[in-house]
């Protein structure tokens, strides 16, 4: 579109400045309008140049064109005005530069430039409103900015090849000329002409050699504003790599490369097309050379710094898209397990490429490996190189992507059959970090180049119990290291400063379960590590990171187990923030203090590997509040039951009053059955009218605790069967909050007594588990169960594909009197509503133990016919004898194994506060589902990300993550 | 001599033509000189003398007439620099041409009306040039920008032929530090006052190690240093070399002030080769922060007014013996940054002045080379 249409057609704005401009313009705007697609067909800017005969020429040609307007113009009274306008305009003119047409030359060429400038600014102004449309709100002023300076780019580019265009017909001219008169060698010293044709022929040379010297000065600058844009483009990058080692590490960011690349195509073409037009500029030079050839001394420059540019770009613009990741964990890439498959992917930003060149990467891994005794070599399995992949889309884009690759260790040939052995080196395996170094034969517009970036450093291990110390090194190095290629970074691994610290622990929370750490558990966290009241500037050393550990694991073992613990069972919890998790024991009872009894909090156990417990308040009537909690719980029991259902259906034996739970309201003060309601596991109502085959079970967790207990708590899992309705709890008043939640309540009329017969309850008690080699053996005491105080509730007949097995509980024909009990552990049954169930002592101290791995108790489906009555009387048996024995066969108990010969002391024994016992559950070695005895204890450092076959209830499906 | 060749498609046709370019080159001389006629004639004044060109100094390119970037580089500096402009506009025109010719302030302010009044985008600087080269500054060649500056400056004072204006030159422009000289065994001192026309401030510190920032380099100069070795100086009381401490202390800072970034360090022999590396410099410059207590001789009322802001920054790209020039400037009367590249002008952004920071990846890239601060005016 012509120049002065586009400028009309301006935005108001825009327009008022063209105003401003012509107001007190010498040319009117009469003329400029009328005039218009002549004016801009002329080349001002030349004519504008002194000494330039040219000046005259278009100075004349305009007025006789005006002339030539007048006269077309009809006589009609419509175009008065534009006739006089004219007509006075071409006196105006000719007054005034008749004299000078250079100087009118010099006003057109500068409007002609302004006209230019306000479009261009309209039009910049235009795309930047144009182009974000779809994330207008997103777009930072740097991004602007950039988009900004693109566009000015190729609009200077344009300028640029434009005036190469003018310089090249200036050539022609000249070259003509040239050829035309020049004679040397002839005696022309009586030719006047020939000497006016010299006089020519020089003033042609002076302006093309101008003409040269403005090319290249535009050049140069043209060079100047592209480095400035290559360095916006660098920090964006940057700021891109920092963002996609923050994503390795769980931070929610964005790492999408898509406006990266765009940003890279555009500068890219935009000095390729520089460097055609410096080769074309090169051309011209190759035909017609001077004295003083701005050309001959600066072409070569522009060329090497353009080269310069272009190389930088390009070598930049070369990045791991993808860091190396094991498609089954995703969420923890940078650790590669030997002979697992995983993939990794470049891309090449600048989108250009050469259709007819192929171009090959190929990845290497540890080229140049560090020289650290020991430190292991691997070979990448399948192929090593790979066809960049060219796809039309911009989301395509030139990619690498390897898929499918494992690794293989390198066995030094001498050193025997142990891969390691005597060749040790000072670095762990999951230590030692590699590379995977891509290189790429680049060729586009004659300029070849050999590209190359590299991965993060990773961590290989050969073993799922490595991942999670691997991970840690993972996060340690992505925190801390200055040089992201730093092989040895772990040689003398930087103490992590605190707050970076804190932010990376939150990501890790944030990634596995949706939700970060907050304040309050970041503080309790710098508490753990650094003591009370932490300056800000604490810093953790790496060892004490990953390495040390009072209680026998490290700080990141601790948190890893948690952070698995989360992700297998308690995610939803967590992610809305009912888990207040971090609490230290004091914070704990601060919190409590001020709350009314039976206020709770759920919180992670600092003593045990991956346990989570609840603390909850008494205030008795005198004396000071007592804070109670329950063992804890870890993944092994969660597997069997849910926190939410343990917590509904807690229950607190105690010796002076009837079972009750002491769950009410979850801190601060929301009642239990609101906070929880939503996560409690469906249960089916019974249906009256069909007749059942089985009683429905259920599994409930009790704890008991004696008169003069203040503090212990034991835990245990009691299995109940029933049919619809249950035994009331509670009966003493102290019903939960909603009654409506817990079925079974005595709204049903007739129920309670009449319809509530099979009650069976296999009571895994008092195993209680010591500390190997303690010295005082924890004995069971009988105690005494009323019938009525164990919270039942229906469960429906679904219940028999539950994965809950269920350990038998024999119950005699008839349902009543006394069920057989084997080994004498357990007196019989006594009279009808109580049964003497042995619990041991639970300590309030809970400490770690190998027990953590409990199992659901396997429960065989009782054989029971429900009919209405009929097992009226049927009182609960614990089958503790068969609990007993099988869970000291399974090896669990050590130094414990007399416990089943021991006849139970006929009075409870002092409770022995410091040890520790902990929630139990039998453990029924034939369990198909549950792992083999000799699986009971796991390894620390099994995290929720293995996944591996060795441990079902680890297991992890990659569908998880999604 | 203008030497052409002629190549191409017609290699038979390949002749060499000798056109006398003083021939050419005359024949504008005198249509200049008709111009410059008329003025001439009554007692000539730049008719702007007060005018409106004298308070705007508008961003006009200059031709650059065979490798005089550098050339153009500096003298954009100085025409940009209002101060400056004010001294120029007040000197006194040589009586008789020849003197004219010659005269490098006079030439000056002749190109500087030439820019300011003309309607052109770019002026060429032809008569400056011939006049310096009346004074063996040869053009045609590489320069270093520095030692151009310093050569220029020289000349525009010496030809300065009023006393006054030839202080408020130096006033403008000359940095004033007092050199010491410490005996470290007898604590005699020796002090000399000295004057320069820029702080050239290295780049590596005394161990070769690059200095981060431009604050660090020029703390880098102020530096005491020990003489011992080899470089012991005789001292007259121990009558005997002994151990020296070597510093500069600061007195006076003018108006406008130049830093020179040696941006280049000597290699094996004799090869020299250009520091590229990045080296940031501030827009805003405070020496009060800079320097230490001991390293500034002078009044706090003439340290309290020792905060400067960038005004110019001359850049150079390429390599040490062949480049490129050319002149980032902030307008001092319109606050906007230029970038005068030969006869190419183009408003630029702060961004792009950073741009010349320097790249340790980019060896042909541009980077700053001179610093030109300027005096903020009190508050």
């Amino acid at each position: 579109m012509a120049q002065w249409q586009e400028v009309q057609q301006l935005p108001p704005t825009h327009l008022e400045r063209v105003h401003q401009l012509y107001t007190n313009a010498a040319l009117p705007m009469t003329v400029r309008q009328s005039l218009a697609d002549w004016i801009e067909d002329q080349d001002w800017q030349q004519a504008a140049e002194p000494f330039s005969s040219h000046a005259r020429m278009l100075f004349h040609s305009l007025l006789t064109l005006l002339g030539e307007q007048l006269g077309s113009l009809g006589p009609g009274d419509e175009d008065f005005m534009l006739k006089h306008n004219l007509r006075k305009a071409r006196i105006d003119l000719q007054a005034a530069f008749e004299e000078h047409p250079e100087n009118f030359a010099n006003l057109v060429a500068n409007l002609l430039q302004e006209e230019r400038c306000i479009l261009r600014r309209a039009q910049a102004k235009g795309q930047v409103e144009a182009t974000p449309a779809p994330s207008t709100a997103s777009q930072s002023s740097q991004e602007q900015e950039i988009q900004q300076r693109l566009t000015e780019f190729r609009t200077a580019l344009q300028e640029a090849e434009r005036a190469f265009r003018h310089m090249e017909d200036l050539q022609d001219t000249f070259d003509f000329s040239y050829k035309m008169y020049y004679r040397p060698g002839q005696d022309h010293s009586h030719d006047p002409q020939y000497a006016q044709h010299i006089q020519a022929l020089q003033a042609k040379l002076q302006s093309l050699d101008r003409q040269r010297r403005e090319v290249v000065a535009q050049i140069q600058q043209l060079l100047g504003r592209s480095e400035t844009l290559r360095d916006f483009l660098q920090q964006e990058l940057s700021a891109w790599h920092e963002r996609q080692q923050r994503s390795c590490l769980g931070a929610p960011t964005d790492t999408c490369l898509l406006q990266l690349q765009g940003w890279f195509t555009a500068l890219g073409e935009g000095l390729f097309q520089l460097l055609q037009l410096l080769r074309a500029v090169g051309e011209l030079r190759q035909k017609v050379t001077y004295e003083q050839d701005p050309l001959q001394s600066e072409l070569p420059l522009l060329e090497k710094r353009l080269q310069e540019q272009l190389t930088c770009l390009l070598q930049s613009a070369f990045v791991v898209e993808q860091q190396p990741c094991m498609p089954n964990t995703p969420k923890r890439p940078l650790v590669l397990r030997t002979a697992n498959k995983f993939c990794t992917r470049a891309r090449l930003l600048v989108r250009l490429h050469d259709r007819n060149h192929r171009m090959e990467a190929n990845i290497h891994i540890d080229r140049d490996p560090p020289k650290t005794r020991g430190f292991r070599k691997f070979n990448i399995l399948t192929s090593s190189s790979k066809t960049v992949l060219v796809g039309d889309s911009p989301r395509e884009g030139l990619v690498c992507d390897f898929q499918y690759l494992t690794l293989k260790e390198q066995k030094g040939g001498g050193s025997g059959k142990g891969s390691r052995g005597t060749n040790e080196g000072p670095l762990a395996v999951t230590e030692e970090l590699h590379l995977i170094t891509f290189t790429l034969a680049y060729a586009y517009c004659g300029l070849e180049l050999k590209l190359e970036t590299s991965t993060l450093p990773f961590v290989i291990i050969s073993n799922n119990n490595q991942l999670s110390s691997a991970w840690a090194s993972v996060l340690w190095f992505n925190m801390l290291s200055p040089n992201p290629k730093d092989q040895q970074f772990f040689t003398t691994p930087p103490p992590a400063p605190w707050p970076r610290l804190a932010e990376v622990l939150s990501w890790q929370f944030q990634s596995t379960a949706e939700r970060g750490l907050s304040r309050e558990h970041l503080h309790m966290l710098a508490e753990k590590l650094f003591g009370s009241k932490p300056p800000p500037d604490s810093a953790l050393p790496w060892t004490k990171f990953s390495k040390d550990g009072a209680a026998g694991f490290s700080f990141w073992a601790w948190l890893d187990g948690i952070l698995a613990l989360l992700h297998d069972h308690l995610k939803q919890l967590w992610k809305d923030g009912l888990i207040l998790g971090f609490v230290s024991r004091k914070q704990e009872k601060k919190l409590l203090k001020v709350k009314r009894s039976g206020t709770f909090l759920i919180r992670f156990s600092e003593s045990v590997l991956g346990g989570v417990t609840c603390t909850w308040v008494e205030h008795p009537e005198s004396g000071p509040p007592a804070f109670r909690a329950v063992v804890p719980y870890t993944a092994a029991e969660l597997a069997s039951l849910a926190l939410p259902d343990i917590i509904r259906d807690y229950q607190l034996l105690a010796e002076e009053n009837i079972p009750e739970n002491p769950l009410l309201f979850l801190y601060p003060d929301v009642a239990r059955d609101e906070a929880f309601g939503p996560y409690y596991s469906q249960r089916q109502e019974g249906i009256l009218t069909k007749k059942k085959e089985y009683l429905n079970q259920r599994l409930i967790r009790v704890s008991s605790r004696q008169p003069h207990e203040t503090w212990q708590t034991q835990e245990e899992l009691v299995m109940t069967t029933e049919d619809l309705e249950t035994l009331r709890l509670n009966s003493g008043g102290q019903q939960p909050v909603s009654p409506g939640t817990v079925p079974g309540g005595d709204r049903t009329p007739g129920t309670p007594q009449a319809v509530s017969p099979g009650l069976q309850q296999a009571v895994a008690a008092g195993l209680g588990m010591q500390q190997p080699g303690s010295q005082i053996p924890v004995l069971p005491s009988p105690q005494q169960l009323g019938s009525g105080s164990l919270g039942v509730l229906q469960t429906g007949m679904g219940d028999l594909g539950l994965p809950v097995v269920l350990q038998v509980v024999q119950v005699g024909p008839g349902g009543q009197g006394v069920l057989p009990i084997g080994g004498g552990a357990v007196g019989p049954l006594l009279g009808s509503g109580t049964a003497e169930l042995l619990l041991g002592n639970g300590a309030a101290e809970l400490l770690p133990s190998g027990l953590g791995d409990l199992e659901g108790l396997p429960l065989q489906e009782p054989e029971l016919e429900v009919g209405a009555g009929q097992l009226e009387a049927t009182e609960l048996l614990p089958t503790l004898d068969g609990a007993w024995s099988r869970w000291v066969s399974a090896g669990g108990w050590g130094a414990g194994g007399s416990f089943s010969a021991d006849p139970p002391p006929p009075f409870p024994l002092p409770p022995f506060p410091f040890h520790p016992i902990d929630s139990a559950v039998l453990l029924d070695p034939s369990d198909p589902f549950l792992p083999q005895s000799e699986d009971v204890a796991l390894p620390a450092t099994a995290s929720l990300f293995t996944a591996d076959g060795d441990f079902p209830p680890l297991h992890i499906d990659a569908s998880d993550f999604q | 001599m203008l030497l052409m060749s002629h190549r191409g498609g017609h290699q038979e046709s390949k002749k060499k033509l000798e056109i006398s370019p003083s021939e050419t080159m005359k024949a504008e001389e005198e249509n200049y000189k008709e111009e410059a006629k008329e003025p001439k004639s009554e007692d000539w004044r730049p008719p702007s003398v007060f005018g409106a060109a004298d308070l705007k100094n508008r961003a006009v390119g200059l031709y650059n007439i065979g490798q005089t970037c550098c050339l153009n580089s500096l003298l954009q500096v100085f025409l940009m620099n209002i101060h400056f402009t004010k001294i120029l506009r007040r000197i006194s025109v040589p009586v008789c041409a020849t003197q004219k010719k010659k005269n490098v302030p006079y030439q000056m302010l002749l190109l500087l009306e030439k820019m300011q009044c003309g309607k052109q985008k770019a002026v060429s600087p032809r008569e400056l040039v011939l006049c310096l080269e009346a004074h063996r500054v040869t053009m045609f060649v590489q320069y270093d920008a520095a030692q151009l500056f310093l050569t220029l400056w020289n000349l525009l004072k010496k030809q300065m032929k009023n006393p006054e204006l030839v202080e408020k030159l130096s006033d403008l422009y000359t940095i004033s530090v007092q050199e010491h000289l410490a005996c470290q065994i007898c604590s005699s001192e020796t002090k000399r006052n000295s004057s320069m026309l820029s702080l050239p401030v290295p780049l590596l510190d005394s161990d070769s190690s690059m200095l981060k920032t431009l604050e660090k380099c020029l703390q880098c100069f102020f530096r005491p240093e020990e003489l011992t070795g080899h470089n012991m100086c005789f001292c007259e009381h121990c009558g005997k070399k002994t151990p020296f401490q070597q510093s500069v202390k600061l007195v006076h800072l003018p108006q406008t002030l130049t830093i020179h970034l040696k941006r280049f360090c000597f290699g094996r022999s004799a090869y020299i080769h250009k520091i590229s590396n990045c080296l940031p410099f501030p827009q805003d410059l405070d020496f009060n922060a800079v320097l230490t207590e001991q390293q500034c001789q002078a009044y706090d009322n003439e340290k309290a007014a020792w905060k400067y802001e960038l005004f110019a920054v001359v850049a150079h790209s390429g390599t040490t013996s062949y480049g490129h020039y050319c002149a980032y400037i902030r307008s001092l009367t319109e606050c906007k940054w230029y970038c005068f590249n030969d006869s190419f002008v183009e408003q630029v952004s702060w961004d792009d002045v950073k741009s010349t920071y320097g790249h340790s990846d980019l060896y042909w890239g541009q980077t700053a080379y001179l610093l030109f601060y300027m005096k903020k005016q009190p508050q």
